[in-house]
């Protein structure tokens, strides 16, 4: 076990390496896309600070909660495309085309080959350095914020990661029948959308469905309760089961999907 | 010698839908679709022993590509069986997949953007080759595949011969026991052709490594190749000799013409069978054995500007081993 891991961020290493160095023959575009991220999450800080002009609580979430949740979202995603985000936007054309034959043949899982082969640290470098800095930000304004609470933030970060790759395993295995996967990261995107919103807002059915079916609750809501002194023991324990779930289940999926795959020729 | 590759009666058969064309076709596929089923392969069994080169030749679509990747465990067979080094292709160890390789001719597997010694670097980690034996291995291919000065460059920078070498370095620097190569000649201008097959066969012939290459060049099979498969349809229809499979089928040559002026006289039959006549050039299918004596012939009797002969398509040739 421990050889695999080290046999893993080794490999993690020589192709983010790789990836860098791809990255920076195209260095202009690398440039816009930070600014442009960051233009996109300012756009709900200010969406934010209009409603919170008008309420004190939002489903009994502070401004500085929110901001800290909001930060949450960018840091996750950041996280997400340093590992495995980006292979998924790849796989529709690497099945399309063909050239996912390439991760059937390597001595490397085929989930995490195609995971490394796009690691991408530009795509949403400006959302990960400014969720960084909203929840510093976020942090400070807190009156009851305690230290402690920190390595079970990092901790739920990682569940949220294995959640999300859970979930984007299972929807993205689909393609392996229908061939495109466009529209299904769509829906990928509108999942990660809506986890800047708290939890909290929803109600009975809806609460059970986003906790259990579609995990957008415990995506940035889990992670910034935590911080922010909201969250019970009983919650974080179910969170991290649901974690291992989604990444148990998910890669079931895919593995059953695999099979599926008829290699287009030429 | 060892057995190798062994298949025993390996099928295949590939479900897709039925689309008729036109937008009306699509819309009513989104509602009713009939699944057909193509059988790409219907039982091929063979077997190749340790060190064998052998091509696997036929028309597009008969079966060559699935073969190889089922034997590499991209696709799975729908029944029958294979094995390769004694291991199930389609289980994936890594331990199978550590002692083959696969270069498809129209895949790209080297980093587009980057230099190859970057993809081969990577290789390095990917298969987990020792530092001694990688530096060898990577000493001994650039040698024989006269890539030193390429591997630094961007790999969209080189020519299609240029990156196929590199593509063939870096699938070789794991020393793989056995090799698929699937069309790597496709696409090829003939100087690069030459050079690549020149290369197989060296390495085939240095280090014992079991080749089976697929292409629908005849002359690629021809140089390269003592054994030969021809498939068809999902079938073998003809499994040994290279020599015997040109002497039986092959026996004719093509000659193109092309005439320094309007040439109208009749009688370009003494000189093989016409296939296409117009005024400036005429095709004529000829006797492979007595190939010098008739081009000759040609060239004192007719005013002749251009004169070309070439082999007989791969087509024909099992278009011929069909019919008798």
């Amino acid at each position: 076990m421990l050889r695999i891991i080290t046999r893993y961020l080794r490999l993690y290493k020589a192709f983010l390496f790789q990836s860098l160095k791809e990255d920076m023959t195209y260095r202009s575009n690398f440039l816009t896309l930070v600014v442009m991220d960051i233009g996109l999450v300012s756009i709900s800080v200010i969406l934010f600070k209009v409603i919170y002009g008008h309420v004190n609580t939002i489903a009994g979430w502070t401004f500085h909660q929110s901001i800290i949740l909001i930060g949450t979202v960018g840091i996750v995603r950041e996280m997400a495309y340093l590992t495995f985000r980006r292979g998924f936007l790849e796989l529709g054309n690497h099945i399309r085309t063909g050239t996912f034959d390439i991760f059937m043949v390597r001595p490397i899982a085929s989930n995490l080959h195609l995971a490394m082969r796009h690691l991408s640290l530009s795509e949403s470098l400006g959302e990960g350095i400014t969720g960084i800095v909203l929840v510093v930000y976020g942090i400070l304004h807190l009156n009851n914020w305690s230290w402690i609470s920190f390595p079970l933030y990092i901790l739920l970060l990682f569940n949220s990661l294995m959640v999300y790759y859970g979930f984007s395993l299972i929807i993205n295995s689909i393609v392996f029948w229908v061939v495109r996967s466009q529209e299904l990261n769509t829906i990928i995107y509108f999942f990660m959308e809506t986890s800047r919103y708290p939890a909290d807002i929803y109600r009975g059915i809806g609460k059970v469905i986003f906790t259990f079916i579609i995990p957008i609750g415990i995506i940035a809501t889990v992670p910034a309760s935590a911080l922010t002194g909201r969250l019970g023991w009983d919650f974080a324990i179910l969170s991290l089961i649901i974690g291992i779930s989604f990444l148990g289940i998910g890669l079931f999926v895919w593995k059953m999907s695999i099979e599926h795959y008829s290699s287009a020729s030429g | 010698m060892p057995i190798s590759i062994h298949t025993k009666n390996l099928r295949k058969t590939y479900d897709y839908f039925k689309k008729e064309a036109g937008l009306t076709g699509s819309i009513k596929s989104l509602f009713w679709r009939e699944k057909l089923y193509n059988e790409a392969l219907k039982g091929i069994s063979l077997e190749i022993e340790e060190g064998e080169l052998v091509g696997f030749l036929g028309p597009n679509g008969a079966g060559k590509t699935t073969t190889l990747k089922i034997l590499s465990g991209i696709l799975y067979p729908s029944g029958g069986e294979a094995s390769v080094l004694g291991h199930i292709p389609w289980k994936r160890e890594p331990a199978y997949q550590k002692q083959f390789s696969i270069v498809m001719g129209q895949k790209n597997q080297l980093w587009w953007d980057l230099p190859a010694q970057e993809s081969f670097t990577l290789n390095r980690e990917i298969y987990e080759i020792e530092d001694k034996t990688y530096n060898y291995n990577l000493e001994e291919l650039t040698e024989l595949f006269d890539i030193k000065d390429l591997i630094d460059i961007p790999v969209r920078k080189l020519s299609m011969g240029q990156r196929m070498k590199c593509e063939l370095a870096a699938a070789l620097l794991h020393s793989p026991k056995v090799l698929f190569l699937d069309e790597p000649t496709i696409g090829l201008d003939i100087i690069s052709q030459d050079k690549i097959i020149n290369y197989i066969e060296e390495y085939n012939r240095l280090k014992k490594t079991t080749v089976l290459l697929t292409s629908h060049y005849m002359r690629d099979v021809e140089r390269l190749c003592k054994r030969v498969i021809v498939i068809n349809h999902g079938a073998i229809i003809y499994d040994g000799s290279v020599e015997n499979l040109m002497t039986t089928y092959a026996d004719h040559k093509i000659i193109r013409l092309r005439f320094s002026s309007e040439f109208t006289v009749n009688g370009l039959e003494k000189y093989g069978e016409v296939l296409e006549r117009d005024r400036l050039s005429a095709v004529l299918k000829t006797s492979k054995s007595d190939i010098a004596r008739t081009t000759s012939r040609i060239l004192n009797d007719i005013p002749v500007e251009d004169l070309s002969v070439e082999d007989v398509d791969i087509e024909d040739v099992i278009k011929k081993i069909f019919t008798g």
